[in-house]
Order: structure tokens, then sequence, then C-alpha cells
């Protein structure tokens, strides 16, 4: 492979993902639940790339944990994974071209391959062939870096990029290494850790092509203080859909780290409880808590229900999710002041416990491919919850969302040591000293002058 | 609109991203994951415990309070005060003429993103502590401190010059992936009628490898 070519992108930009769905995403006609700030053509992009790097994250640590576990889905999570790599790579060719697209999905590829061969030589106990997949990692780095360095003209740099990609390589590692030590706090801590790093990778990128292609992107920034809050909550959203599949599956495979699993998940409802408390109060957060953990609960009776074939049992914890799509669908109405409003909540809602149980179902049927399928909507779908919460909050608040840039340049100079410049003023003042020279006044000023 | 269609156009949004919902998998991933056959799922005797001490799990944050700035190549050391945005929409001056005011609201320097800090050329009787910052050049340093005396490098990219009402805010304060530092003073012509100067100027600077300092 001949990376040289790297410095001949073409910089086809035909342009950029399907614009008109993401802006029909964006079309908040009449609710106002989905301001500019929120949603448009620079932030979209963002919360895009976010989706598909985190979920990458994701799947390859399940992938890795399949594949030491030899479980019976890792041809499922694997090819997933293989699903994801190719809709980053078509995000990567909407931008730069084919081309791009094309050595982008071969460098990015090999770097799951290094990640396969460091799970197979652990399963065989290859010390060298585990240190032998670390270096192709390392070399990795460099290759993948320097690839978006010229990609994006230099906006990433390539020292910047290597280093947030060595981020990202050891956790994975990390994620890896403590589950098959059986450590399995630090591997669960890995794989939220993990999936986080990869919306600061989402935001540089993002930040780079929009700065790239201002036009394309109606000028808009990535960095605002309303594209901060969507993505910190398409961050936890999107974390609670992973963690509770994941969880729901190490339940009823009975599987040891099932409890660790299930004690991440309520970690993560602990995040979510603190955002919302940085805005609707500790009074709120606490009956946010008290529901949104309600709904985990009614999963874990379905997971257990299941487990012991009893189909009453998995009825009546369907029969609680109702009833929890209700009061969560009332409690976030309330709290956005009609902003969000029940009805859609409920059934955005739906979607959700619906998206969960489906590929929790398929995984006990032995569906795999369906039940990762199903994992790749719930966990997209989470992009949705968490724009809406954040356009309704932005909304509701925009206070607390007003940039943090002046709007004009500071004033550092008094003129002690300047030259004036030629307005009238100083015109005139400048033709005033010369007439005054030539009245011989400069006589008066040379004594003065040498009596100092 | 409903949300419900909100969400899903959202959802169809995102999974048309990917302008291919490619069920044609890469022939060099496959074969790289076709790893089932192989391991057994016998980690018998253990795989050592994990080789992950060296590893870092969350990133380390870099990002100082500013209390000094050093710039050995025009002889700046000089405090920093915390400013702000005015109300008429101008970034804080510091008080002190031989002080460097950095914008709180921004970015801590050696985070993420523009961190900004400002300095006079003059006071009204003489130079001040940015006097010379028009002589900075590419590579040159700038050592920031905090108070307990933290320090990180940040080594000079470029320096421009812009119109007062026309400097690119977005540029200068806004994000990036890297870390950057920049600074700002006064130049060009004093324009005594609106009581400034008429242009600004700009140094970027970047952090540097941080290997030897703390």
């Amino acid at each position: 492979m001949n990376y040289k070519k790297l410095a001949a992108i073409p910089l086809s930009v035909s342009l950029l993902f399907p614009m008109g769905a993401i802006a029909n995403a964006a079309d908040n006609s009449g609710h106002g639940t989905s301001s500019m700030a929120v949603s448009n053509p620079a932030t979209d992009l963002r919360a895009t790339l976010d989706s598909i790097l985190s979920e990458h994250a994701y799947l390859a640590i399940i992938a890795m944990q399949k594949g030491i576990d030899g479980s019976k889905d890792f041809d499922a999570a694997a090819a997933q994974l293989g699903e994801n790599t190719d809709e980053l790579s078509a995000a990567i060719g909407s931008v730069y071209g084919d081309d791009a697209a094309n050595q982008f999905k071969e460098i990015w590829g090999s770097h799951i391959g290094y990640f396969v061969e460091y799970v197979k030589a652990t399963a065989a106990n290859d010390e060298e062939g585990r240190k032998k997949a670390v270096s192709e990692l390392d070399g990795y780095r460099v290759t993948q870096a320097k690839f978006l360095d010229t990609a994006t003209e230099g906006r990433l740099k390539a020292k910047d990029l290597e280093e947030g990609l060595k981020m990202h390589v050891d956790q994975l590692i990390w994620a890896f290494d403590n589950y098959n030590a059986g450590e399995y706090e630090k591997a669960y801590e890995g794989i939220t850790e993990s999936m986080m790093h990869m919306f600061g990778t989402g935001k540089g990128i993002s930040w780079a092509i929009t700065d790239q292609f201002p036009d394309k992107f109606d000028k808009m920034s990535v960095d605002t203080p309303a594209a901060d809050l969507r993505e910190q909550l398409n961050n936890q959203f999107s974390t609670h859909a992973a963690l509770a599949i994941l969880a729901m599956q190490k339940g009823i495979d009975g599987a040891k780290d099932f409890d660790v699993s299930a004690a991440e998940l309520n970690g993560n409802t602990e995040d979510l409880t603190k955002s919302i408390e940085s805005v609707y109060g500790a009074e709120g957060a606490k009956q946010f808590n008290d529901i949104w953990s309600s709904h985990i609960g009614y999963f874990v009776d379905y997971v257990k229900a299941t487990a012991g074939d009893d189909a009453e049992g998995q009825k009546a914890a369907m029969a609680n999710l109702d009833d929890y799509r209700v009061k969560q669908a009332a409690f976030l109405e309330t709290a956005t002041e009609g902003r969000l409003k029940a009805a859609d909540l409920e059934e955005g809602l739906k979607v959700h416990v619906d998206q969960l149980l489906a590929a929790f179902n398929k995984y006990h049927d032995g569906d795999y491919d369906g039940a990762y399928d199903d994992i790749h909507e719930a966990y997209s779908h989470m992009f949705g919850v968490g724009t809406m919460m954040a356009g309704a909050i932005v909304d509701q608040y925009p206070d607390k969302f007003a940039g943090s840039m002046p709007a004009d340049m500071p004033k550092t100079g008094l003129g002690g040591m300047s030259q004036e410049s030629n307005d009238s003023t100083v015109m005139w003042i400048l033709t005033s000293l010369i007439l005054a020279m030539a009245a011989g006044a400069v006589v008066i000023r040379k004594t003065r002058t040498e009596n100092n | 609109m409903k949300i419900t269609a909100l969400l899903t156009s959202g959802l169809i949004a995102l999974s048309l991203a990917g302008c291919s919902s490619s069920q044609d998998s890469p022939p060099q991933s496959e074969e790289r994951l076709e790893l089932q056959s192989s391991p057994p799922s016998t980690q018998e005797a253990a795989v050592e415990k994990p080789s992950s001490e060296g590893l870092s799990l969350v990133a380390e944050q870099k990002g100082i309070k500013p209390v000094t700035l050093e710039i050995p190549a025009i002889g700046v050391t000089s405090d920093i005060e915390n400013v702000g945005e005015l109300e008429n929409g101008q970034m804080g001056v510091p008080e002190g003429v031989d002080n460097v005011g950095w914008f709180e609201p921004g970015t801590l320097p050696g985070n993420r993103g523009s961190s900004v800090m400002a300095g006079h050329i003059d006071s009204l009787t003489g130079p001040a502590v940015f006097y010379k910052l028009d002589q900075l050049k590419k590579g040159d340093e700038v050592v920031v401190k905090d108070a307990e005396g933290k320090s990180l490098t940040f080594i000079v990219t470029k320096t421009e010059r812009y119109p007062r009402k026309d400097a690119p805010i977005d540029e200068i304060f806004g994000f990036s992936y890297g870390s950057r530092l920049n600074l700002i003073t006064c130049t060009g012509e004093f324009n005594r009628k609106a009581k400034t100067h008429e242009e600004r100027l700009v140094v970027y600077t970047e952090l540097a490898d941080q290997d030897s300092e703390g």
C-alpha cells in the first residue's frame, strides 16, 4: 500500500451526507424543541460522527469479549463492527471522495485486524503475538494520523491525532485485558470511557471539516454550548442503550460479569441524573432517577422471566414498561414546560423499549445478526433522544447557553508609544502644528528642550 | 411535527449518513475477523494479569489555571489577570499595563481549543508588556505557569494583523483539536478619536510536546 498517495487526496467534496435528510431531522416546525443552536448542518455532522465513532468503540470491545469467550454471537458482533467501518468510510468519502474513503477504510480496517490479532494471541497465551499486535497498533496510529492530517490540510495535527488514537487503543486494550483477567469493574469502566472518548474525536473531525468547507455548513460552528449539551446527552443516552443491552445478554447467559455490567448501567443512570440536576435541580433529578431506574428494573424482570421460561412474568414486565413510559413522558413534559409533549415522548420511549426487547429476544433466540442490527438501531435512536432533550433545554434556558467568546477584540493600547493616524482630527492637529512651527513657535519648544 | 417523526427522521438521517447500509463487508476485515474458529474458550491456567499498567484510561487533563507568562525571546515576564467580556462586547484588558489578561470564560491553556491572552502594547506614556510582541518569530517559546509552578510551553506558529473591527473572532477564540494559546495586542496607528489603535496583532501558538515539563 502506498500512503504517499495520501498527499493527493482529491477534494471532490461532492458533498457531505444527504444534507436533505439531516435538515429534515433538524426541522422542528412548530415545536421549538430543536433550535438551530442545537441542530444545524455543522452540529448534525458532529453528532453523526460521534454516533458512528462511539459505536465503533462499543462494538470493538464487545467483539473482543465475545472473541476471547468463543461466544456464538462473535461473528455477528464482528460483522456489525465491519458495517460500522463501512458507515464511517462512507462519511469520510462524502467529504473527501471515493479514493480517500477507500484509503481510510483500509487504514481503519487494519487497526480492527490488529485488535483481533491481540485477542487471538491472548487466547493462545502468545506473549510475542500480543507484543507484535501492539507494535502494529503503534504503526497504525502514525498512518491514521497522517491520513487525517493530510485530508484536513493540517487542521488536525498528526501529533495531536496520534495522542488521541493512543488513548483509543489503550482504552480498548485496557477494557479487554481487564475483562480477560476477571477485573470486571475496570473492564466496564473502560467501556464507558472509551465510548466517551470518541465524542472528542467526533468533535475534532467535524470541527476540521466544517472549518475546511464552511460554506457547506452554513458557516456554522460545531463548538457551541448548545452543541456540547446535545453531545453530552447523546453520549449518556447512547451509553445507556449500549450497557442495557449488554447487561441483558450477560444476565441471560448467567455471565460472571453480569453484576458489574448492571452496576455500570446504574453508574450511567447517575451520570444522566447529574445532567438532569444541572438543569432541573435536585428535586427534579431525584424524580428522574426513580422513574428511569424503574425501567431498568423492568428490563431485568423481563430477562429473569425469560430465563425462567415464565411467559406471565414477561408480560408483567412489559406491562410495567408501558406504565413506565407514561410516567417518564409526563415527567419530561412537565420539566420542559410542554416543550416536549407527553404523547410524542411515549411513542419515542416505545421505540426505545421495543428496540431493547427485540435485541434481547433475538439474542436469546440465536438470531445474532438480527440482534446486532437492533443494537445498532437502539444505539442510533438515542442520538435523536439527546438532540430532542437538548433542544428543549436550550429553548427553555437560552441564557445558560450563551457563547463563551467575546463579540469584539480587546483595546490593548493607550497610544503612548504610537504615531497618530490621519483621521481628520489628527490632520487638524498636525496642520496647526505645522502652522505654529512656521510661526516660529518651534524656537520656544527648542529652548524648552534644552532647558530640560 | 411530531417528536416521533423527528426521532424517526433523525434515525433515518443517521443511517443514511453512512450512504450505504453496506451489506458488503470489506473482504480484508472478514478475513481478519474470522477469529471465532481459532480461540479456544478454555483460558486455562489463566492468561496472566493484564498488562494494562502503562495504559491510560482517562485523558490526562493538561489545562492549567495560568498565573504567569514568560516569553524569553522578547524579555517578557508577566503576571496574569483574569479578564472577561466587557459590556460593549469587547474582551476585557488587564488593569496593569505590565500584566497580561487571560480570557477566563474561554479555554484553560493546555486544554483542547484556543486559550486567549491580551496585553497592552503601550500605556499613556510608554511601552507596555506586549510592546515587542510583533518581534516574535515562528518557533519562539511562550511559557505559562500556574500557582503551583506547573508549566506549559507553547510554540509560536504564526503572526497575523487584522483591522480592529474585522478580526476573525471564531478563529482566535474558537475550538481547535489541538491546544492553542493566542496572544493579542494592538498595532498599527493610534486613532486619537477612537482612542485605540487601528489594528490588532495576534500571535498564534500551539502546545509543544511536554516531555520534560510538569
